[in-house]
Order: C-alpha cells, then structure tokens, then sequence
C-alpha cells in the first residue's frame, strides 16, 4: 500500500525511533536492572493481531508487503520469529534475530501506523489516533496525541517523562513537517512507529 | 538469552562442527592417556551425570558433550588434562569401557578440589554451578539481589528481584492465548495483587482458559509447532487433504494425536504408547476426538494401518514409518530418530550410548561392525531392532516376516535380525517393550520439560534454572504430583522464578 507522505516518513523514522525509545526504557525508575534478563520476541503474528485489535483494523488488512504480501505470513515470516516446516523446513523459531529482523520489525511497524493514520485522514468521524488540531498543534494537542499513542500501543498511561520527551520530538519534527494538517498526521505517524518499534512493543 | 556457558554444555551447532572437523573414527580410537596421545571415551559422556546428577549440565539431560573434558576430541581441556592425569594411574593403557568407566569417579573426585582454569573457582563448584572449569572467563552467574535491590525492585514498575505475579500472568496471556492483556484486563489483574491466593487464581484460571485457545492447541498453534521438529512435515508427499504431488501419508493425524496426549487429563507418556488413532474434531474450538475402530475405515489409509494392538503412540503411525523407514530394512534412522526427538538423546552426537554386548552384527552387511562404526552402532542396532517388523512406505504395517522381503538386496542373514533389541541398557522383546521402558525414563520426562520450559521461559534452563527445572521434571514423573499430564506441569512452571522473574 502506497501511503502519502510514507517516503518523508521514511526518512525521519529512525529519528524518530532514536528520539523517543530511549524514554521508554527509562520509564523502569525505582527497580534495579533485572540480574538475569530473559525477555521474548512477541513475534510477527502476536505483533499484528495486537496491533489489528488496538488500531481497530482487520487483521488480514493491517499489513501486507506490496499489496498482496501478509507481513507476518508470508513476507516477513522467518525473520520475524515464525515457522514454515512444510517447504522451507524452519521448524521451530530461530534462537537468535537474523540481520534482517530489525529492518523488517521497523517496516512492518511503519506500515501499520501509515495504514491507521491513512485510515484516520479519511475517515476523521472515527480518527483513532491523528485527530488535527483545531487551531496551531500546542502541548495539549502534543500531550492529548502521546496519551492515545500509549494507551493503544503500550496499554499504559505514558509517564510525565514519556510525555515531555514525546512534545519534545513532535515540536522537533514540526521544524520539517510543517502545522498543517498533513504535517500533523505526519508527526503523528512517527510518533505511532517511535512506539511501536519501541523495545516494550516488540518485547515482553 | 542464553549464557555463553550453557551455551558451551548444549551447543549444538558447536558439537557439529567438532563432528565435522575430526569424525567419529578419532573419537572411537582410543582412550585417555596421561602421558601419551590423547583420546576420547564417548561413555563418558553418560557416566559424568550419573557421579554429578546434580550437575547443571545433567539437569536438562542425562548426558554431557565431549567439551567437557576436551576441546576439539580427542584433544583435551585443562579440566580433561586434571581428569586423565588421575585416571587410573599405571594401567595399561588402552583401557577397556569397562574399565575406564570404573576409574572414572575416582579420578573426577581426585580433581573436584583442584582448579583448572586458575578463576578461584574449584573444578566442582563449576560443574555443579554450571559454568566452565576449563575456562577462567566462565564463573557462576549470581542471580540474587542485595536486601536493598530486593525492597527498591518490589516498589518498582517489575519485580526484578524475584518472582513479579503482573509480569508473568501477561506472560501467560501472550505465551497461550497469542494477545497482550488488555488494560481493562490488567487492572482485574492488578486488583488481586494484595492477596496472593487470588493472583495464583488468576494466573491459573488465565492459563486454563488459553490452554483451550486456537492459538495454543489449533492449526499451526503452538503445540503444533512444538511438535514439528518430531513430525517432521513436508507437503510434497502428504496424502489426505491437501495431497502432494506424492501422496504417502498425512502428517495431520500425528498432529492431531500429539495435542490429544499433550492436553487435558491424558498421561503425555502416550507420545510413545498410545494406541489410540484421534481426529480433530474442530479447530475453534479445537476439539478433538479418540475414533474408535469400527469407524477408521477411510481414514485409515492416509493416518494408521497398524493394528491397535501393535501400535505405540507416535512412533508407529504411517507419517513416521513413512519418512523415517522408507525401505529399509533395518531402519537405524526411525530409531535414531525416536531416540531424540523424544528422549533428547542423538546418537549423531554420541548423546545416550549404552554398547549392547556382542554387538553391532551386522545383519544386513553394511559393515557397522567396523571399529570407528561399533562405537555408535553397538547402541543403535539393538536400539533399532524393535522397528523391524514395522513397514515403511507403502505398506506401513506390522508384519513379523517382514524381513524375507529384503534378502535379495541386504543379504541372507537379513532374516536373522531378531525383533527383540536393547535401549537403555535394558533388553526388550518388541517394539511395544521399547516404548514402555523409554516412556518411563528419566530421559523422557527431561525432554517433554525441555520443550516446554525453552518455548515459556524462551531459552534453554541456565544455571541459575537447574533447581526450578529438575523439580519440574522429576514432578512430571511423580505420581503424587503431575503424573505425567502436562497441562498440570504447565501450572507449576508458570509459577516458577524462572518464568515469573522479569
């Protein structure tokens, strides 16, 4: 799926990831850092079917690789933790990420806020996560922004570091996008994909 | 993530590479000599976890690799170096099996307060612990926090000082139902923390509920891909729906009775000597169903063709005998095949050799009696003996003269082949005999928590796990406690630090 504006997406999405995950792994204030870490890989399938449930899209809509593709199916389906016994032989999920993992990770969590965002532009009665701001985008749109982020992608309420940091980044990226209405969807799209490329997204 | 160092004991693709670069024929040449040229006694392996059954490397199987005592075989270590200085000082060498495993525990005993590696670590605070008394970078991993970690982690976002209830019951939700909680959901959750009667309620009722989920027990669900690597599917030859091009058999009744002896009140030794033939009734909700019988009729040819009464479990339907025996005659590969994906014992990797006396024979004059060959084939023959009689592709059945089919191809002596075979040291009459004595094994019992524990916890038990996961293993076995049903075993673990300490 083409989405408008997804080529300048692409190109402040790593920006974006840098400039707002690290507040999410702060986010763990008063516990010592675990002695034995062993987190999970929630893997392509379980990404996408909380990702189709949150952002209210159709699972064999969410994401699909030129149009056709399922992202978590077929595109992308060993590297993002599946199977495949039946003709590539992969029988059980590989121990360790391969190179492409992240690559893939990073596209699949693009595409999916392009989709919902491209979703909201329609059809702004039933906006979920871009709503316009009504006159210029202030801290109360910003803030009212990163709280529906967290609350759909991160099931929690964001910290009030979490949020300084996320205006700080939406006020950044208005340098490039511009306040108009396409500009906000588009700092609304990199602020969904900082989340949902986020460690806590990907991880449990 | 796994350590470096359990990564050393189970390596797999380590011990690949060490198979590829010397072959079996040095491992098999000879035996360990102080002074002179070093070499490797594969029954060591086994012997070392029954003198350190507590041993970290022997809680998740009942055998070491050869990198425990040396480098690249027959080469030795510096721990191996100790180990053969003390063994069995002034014999003449080579030494026999026998006699090289009774020097053994005296000579690991001579070594354990000994140092190899020059960490401050003595050699068997390291085996026991689980990290490397070879090398001085491996130390045992401390897992405690400090009384002050301990009251800052509780206080915290996750308990990372010990077992988090929120954490491992969302664990739950994703691992068996395929969904992250909602918050609605949580905030149930986390209404119950004050009391810890109703947290363990809600996890257990959490994992009850999954457990019955299309994501944990439907098509391409969890178990179903838990079972792949024994069933080892491919669609070029599946018969019933869905046939390849070939059709031979169809995996999806193997399938169907592997989530049947995994779930419920079913004893999982079943795996190896059920003789019940199960469809799946429906796949939301996943159903399944014993078929007696009077009504196999039609679905017997592409499932089981085998009489009830001959049958055992996994190991005898048409998908097994069908991609494991093929034509052969006396089909070492279905054995070795049953030998590790259900005990978590491969031969390829001297893993679970116990040489039969007087063998291999050699049957069907394939030259196994060979020296660099007896070593794994003096197990794996008699092992193999049993699935004789057992037809591969075409037939599929059982059939006592199976033998007289092959005698133009493998020889005369062919038909000598007894049906009546060795494993674990244990001498059985038949096939039915095998499987009853592996499915009561140690071995068994290890590799079912194995596969659990690596797909919940998401790696293979560290040392800081070998308490938790031999509780967990030795409880599946016991009457009093899980008796075998895993459902029950995937209560406890559940409950473990393990799976609950973030």
């Amino acid at each position: 799926m083409r989405m408008p504006g997804l080529f300048a997406a692409l190109t402040l999405a790593v920006m974006a990831a840098v400039a707002v995950a690290p507040a999410v792994v702060s986010a763990q204030e008063a516990a010592p850092a675990s002695t034995d870490p062993r987190i999970k890989f929630k893997d392509g399938e379980r990404y996408l079917r909380d990702l189709s449930e949150t952002f209210e899209i159709p699972r064999d809509e969410i994401c699909r690789e030129l149009s056709r593709y399922d992202c978590s199916n077929k595109a992308f389906r060993i590297v993002l933790g599946g199977v495949d016994p039946y003709d590539a032989r992969v029988m059980q999920p590989l121990d360790q990420a391969t190179l492409a993992s992240p690559i893939a990770f990073d596209r699949v969590a693009l595409q999916v806020c392009a989709n919902r965002v491209a979703r909201d532009r329609a059809d702004p009665a039933k906006a979920l996560l871009f709503k316009s701001a009504a006159g210029r985008p202030d801290r109360a749109w910003r803030d009212a922004l990163t709280d529906r982020l967290y609350d759909r992608i991160l099931r929690r309420d964001a910290s009030v570091a979490e949020r300084d940091r996320m205006a700080a980044f939406l006020q950044g990226v208005e340098g490039r996008t511009g306040r108009s209405a396409r500009g906000q969807s588009e700092q609304t799209l990199l602020a969904c994909f900082a989340l949902a490329s986020s460690a806590e997204a990907a991880f449990y | 993530m796994t350590s470096w160092r359990v990564g050393r004991f189970s390596g797999l693709k380590a011990w690949a590479a060490v198979i590829t670069a010397v072959g079996l024929s040095a491992l098999a040449a000879g035996l360990a000599s102080p002074g002179g040229e070093a070499v490797a006694k594969p029954p060591a392996s086994m012997e070392f976890c029954k003198i350190y059954p507590t041993a970290h490397a022997c809680a998740a199987s009942p055998v070491v690799n050869c990198t425990t005592c040396h480098t690249v075989p027959p080469a030795r270590n510096l721990f191996g170096a100790q180990v053969a200085e003390h063994l069995a000082p002034g014999a003449a060498r080579p030494l026999s099996d026998a006699d090289y495993i009774a020097a053994l525990p005296a000579a690991l005993k001579a070594v354990e307060a000994l140092d190899a590696d020059g960490d401050g670590i003595s050699n068997l605070d390291e085996i026991l612990k689980g990290s490397a008394p070879e090398n001085g970078d491996s130390r045992p991993t401390a897992v405690s926090c400090t009384p002050g970690q301990t009251r800052s982690a509780a206080a915290g976002r996750w308990n990372t000082c010990g077992y988090d209830p929120v954490h491992a019951w969302r664990k739950v939700v994703l691992d068996v139902c395929g969904r992250s909680p909602t918050r609605a959901e949580t905030d149930a959750f986390r209404r119950r923390l004050p009391s810890e009667s109703s947290w363990r309620e809600g996890i257990s009722g959490q994992l009850d509920t999954c457990l019955r989920s299309p994501y944990w027990l439907g098509v391409n669900g969890v178990l179903w891909n838990l079972a792949n690597a024994k069933i080892n599917p491919q669609d070029s030859i599946k018969a019933g729906p869905r046939a390849g091009s070939i059709p031979l058999a169809d995996y999806e009744w193997d399938y169907n009775l592997f989530a049947w002896m995994n779930t419920g009140d079913r004893d999982v030794r079943g795996l190896l000597t059920s003789q019940d033939f199960v469809k799946r009734v429906s796949d939301d909700p996943p159903t399944f169903a014993a078929v007696p019988d009077a009504d196999l009729k039609g679905m017997r040819q592409a499932g089981q063709t085998v009489p009830r009464e001959k049958r055992a479990g996994m190991i005898t339907t048409r998908w097994f005998t069908t991609v494991n025996t093929m034509f052969t005659p006396i089909p070492r590969t279905t054995a070795a095949a049953a030998y590790r994906q259900y005990l978590g014992l491969d031969l390829a990797r001297m893993q679970g050799l116990h040489p039969a006396v007087a063998e291999p024979i050699d049957y069907d004059a394939k030259g196994v009696g060979a020296p660099a060959c007896a070593v794994c084939h003096s197990t794996l023959d008699p092992l193999t003996y049993p699935f004789t009689r057992y037809d591969g592709i075409i037939r599929n059945n059982y059939n006592p003269n199976r033998l007289k089919n092959f005698v133009r191809t493998d020889g005369a002596r062919v038909v000598e082949a007894p049906e009546a075979g060795e494993i674990f040291g244990q001498k059985v009459a038949n096939l039915l005999e095998w499987s009853q004595v592996a499915a009561n094994s140690d071995a068994f019992a290890q590799k079912v928590t194995w596969d659990y524990w690596k797909m919940m916890v998401g790696r293979e038990p560290s040392p800081a796990d070998q308490t938790e996961f031999a509780l967990m293993w030795k409880s599946l076995k016991a009457p009093d406690k899980f008796n075998y049903r895993v459902e029950r075993m995937l209560h406890a673990l559940v409950l473990t630090e393990a799976y609950g300490r973030p």
